[in-house]
């Protein structure tokens, strides 16, 4: 059992034969991804680490049965890549694209909530269930089987507090990185709803950072929904005021967006809340041992 | 990018908004330009000027000489005040607060209320019923009955004069790629709406409004003690700030991870440099370039590394050429692990420069340092 995807989801990869779409499809392939087709307009019919290339996602689709879309496209066709691929009628998107102006990150959001496809980013590394397959960047060299559930805006953190995890010992079920904001397809609220409900999942962890109020969204929904042990990390304890730290979103501004609101709505909420990674495995694996 | 008000209001005007006649000044000795009594208010890059005293109404020549020169020199919390906008002077019967925003939302979201002319954040704390907040599909735009929604909650009479303002707002907001179109307050003038002040926010990433933004750039090079910022032409983020160790991440959680670490630790940060979306050696020898570059308060720096997209062979190269070229004699203490970790740690060895694996124990190794001196 497993978030998002698993060893039956079958993918397609929109930019593979671009320079970073082709290294990652290959790190995927190298994951245990089933990925089925690829997709680069004017490239049709060439292969790709043996992956066959179509110029429309609707053209792979006649040929392959798939469900899953990860897009490593440029931001000015972002967009409209995500609506072809959205109308091929996919269950989940993953667009890892960076940059994409907001008013069109606002229209991809708006497209894919209206035709029921999950999106994860815009601008994010996307999701591993470690030994098992990915659908992302994650380095699978971080990672290990385990029962705790990631999710994260950063992806590098992601990748920190996965390894730092497995140097203990400690395994994850799912690592989630959703992207650096300042608006999503797909929540830390989603993520943790969905880890709530998988079997195997018994401690998530939420990492967060300043800026926006996803944490406080997230806090709510654990207080109201959630029964299984939730630690979390906020980053940019310090980060000084009025400056964006590499995230767009990332910004504190006056009393909106800071750590201390984010961590007391959570501790409100009953989750643990760390101060370092450090203690974070400390209480990780203080949890897990009392939930056997 | 912020605009100033008279660029607001440069906006307003090409999407067909009303606004006062105005005429903007960038020195104290220009001509009256237009028939007394006016108002005079301070272009600057911060709210709160009407309090400040950056707003005046001049009656005569003597009060305009007065006030013209007391404004122009100001400083508004901290920002310079660039120029003077000379506006009519207009008696609004009613004043209405009105925005699109795109910013702190993942929806674009109009706000609307009868109590303009003030703080709208306070206005939401006092008397949110006065408040109303309506989602904006992209697609569709407003639809008819959140039109009438928003005339509700004005309580407008005869609401044609407010339809044709709103979607001429929508025009201003989806077509030149704005984050936020404020008007506050929008005045009720003999029957009509005027917008009597105005902020816009338009996105930097926004390449459709590429020509606009260097539009309002050219706009801005008669300004009073105005010099174009600086941009950063890569995807780098540099912050400095007031500490001795530098720190350079390859990812901005990580980056603020690390900033945490660093103040736990006791250390002080000197500055925050994130790699951004590139990860080449070239943006990596940036990277060292704006963090050490003329920056002698800088007693060691640290380099947090973790590869997923990013290469580590690619950010050896370039942190090592920067120091070969530029002689760097502080202490590098550098993480590195991930994509192609083995050949980075290898040029990093080459050089002379031992790597970390775990964060926690460079910044430990960091403390160490600083504490020996």
């Amino acid at each position: 059992m497993s978030i998002l995807i698993n060893q039956e989801t079958r993918v397609l990869v929109q930019g593979v034969t671009g320079k970073s779409g082709s290294l990652q499809a290959k790190a995927m392939l190298d994951a245990g991804t089933n990925i089925v087709a690829g997709v680069t307009p004017g490239k049709g019919g060439q292969e790709v680490w043996g992956i066959p290339v179509y110029n429309y996602v609707a053209e792979a689709k006649k040929a392959h049965d798939f469900d899953t879309v990860i897009s490593f496209v440029p931001p000015k066709v972002a967009k409209d890549s995500c609506f072809e691929a959205i109308d091929a009628g996919i269950r989940l998107l993953v667009l890892t694209t960076e940059e994409i102006t907001m008013h069109d990150v606002v229209e991809i959001i708006a497209y894919a909530n209206a035709h029921g496809t999950t999106l994860i980013g815009p601008g994010c590394a996307g999701v591993i269930i470690p030994e098992v397959c990915k659908v992302g960047a994650h380095p699978v060299r971080f990672f290990k089987k385990g029962s705790v559930g990631i999710v994260s805006k950063s992806g590098a953190l992601s990748y920190e507090i996965g390894k730092t995890l497995t140097d203990n010992g400690i395994g994850q079920s799912g690592v989630v990185a959703i992207g650096g904001g300042p608006v999503w397809g797909f929540t830390q609220r989603d993520a943790v709803a969905l880890y709530a409900q998988d079997p195997g999942t018994k401690v998530i962890v939420l990492l967060g950072e300043i800026g926006g109020g996803s944490e406080e969204a997230a806090a709510a929904y654990i207080k109201a929904y959630v029964n299984k042990p939730v630690v979390s990390l906020i980053v940019g304890r310090n980060a000084p005021t009025g400056k964006s730290l590499g995230h767009a979103g990332a910004i504190v501004n006056g009393n909106v967006g800071t750590a201390a609101t984010k961590i007391a709505a959570l501790e409100d909420a009953g989750v643990h809340v760390v101060k370092n990674p450090a203690e974070l495995v400390e209480q990780v694996r203080a949890l897990l041992r009392k939930e056997g | 990018m912020n605009l100033f008000e008279f660029e607001g209001k440069q906006m307003m005007r090409r999407f067909a908004i009303p606004v006062p006649e105005s005429h903007l000044l960038v020195s104290d000795s220009a001509p009256a330009p237009m028939d007394y009594p006016f108002v005079l208010k301070a272009q600057v890059m911060t709210g709160g000027r009407g309090k400040a005293g950056g707003v005046k109404v001049c009656h005569n020549e003597e009060e305009y000489r007065q006030y013209a020169s007391q404004i122009l020199h100001m400083e508004i919390k901290n920002h310079p005040v660039h120029g003077l906008l000379a506006e009519q002077r207009m008696q609004a019967a009613q004043e209405f607060y009105l925005s699109i925003t795109l910013q702190g939302v993942s929806v674009p979201t109009l706000i609307v209320s009868r109590m303009g002319g003030m703080d709208i954040e306070q206005v939401s704390k006092d008397h949110p019923e006065e408040i109303l907040k309506l989602e904006i599909d992209p697609f569709t735009r407003l639809k008819g009955y959140q039109k009438k929604m928003i005339a509700g909650q004005l309580n407008t009479a005869d609401p044609s004069d407010l339809y044709a303002l709103l979607d001429k707002l929508q025009d201003a907001f989806f077509s030149s790629g704005a984050l936020l179109v404020e008007i506050n307050p929008l005045g009720l003038v003999n029957g009509k709406l005027v917008a009597m002040d105005s902020k816009f926010v338009i996105d930097d990433h926004d390449s459709s409004a590429a020509n606009i933004r260097s539009e309002l750039e050219q706009g801005r090079s008669g300004l009073y003690r105005y010099t174009t910022p600086e941009k950063e032409q890569t995807t780098v983020t540099y912050v400095p700030l007031d500490g001795d160790v530098a720190m350079i991440s390859d990812g901005a959680g990580t980056g603020m991870l690390t900033l945490d670490l660093l103040h736990d630790a006791g250390l002080h940060v000197a500055s925050f440099c994130e790699l951004g979306g590139m990860t080449t050696p070239e943006i990596m020898y940036r990277a060292m370039e704006l963090s050490l570059k003329n920056r002698p308060q800088v007693k060691a720096i640290i380099v947090v590394l973790i590869g997923g997209f990013n290469r580590m062979d690619n950010m050896a190269v370039g942190l090592t050429s920067y120091c070969k070229e530029h002689g760097v004699t502080i202490p590098i203490f550098c993480r590195m692990c991930g994509t192609m970790q083995e050949e980075g740690i290898r040029i990093m060895e080459e050089h002379g420069f031992p790597t970390f694996n775990i964060l926690a124990e460079a910044v430990d190794a960091v403390a160490k340092a600083a504490k020996e001196g």
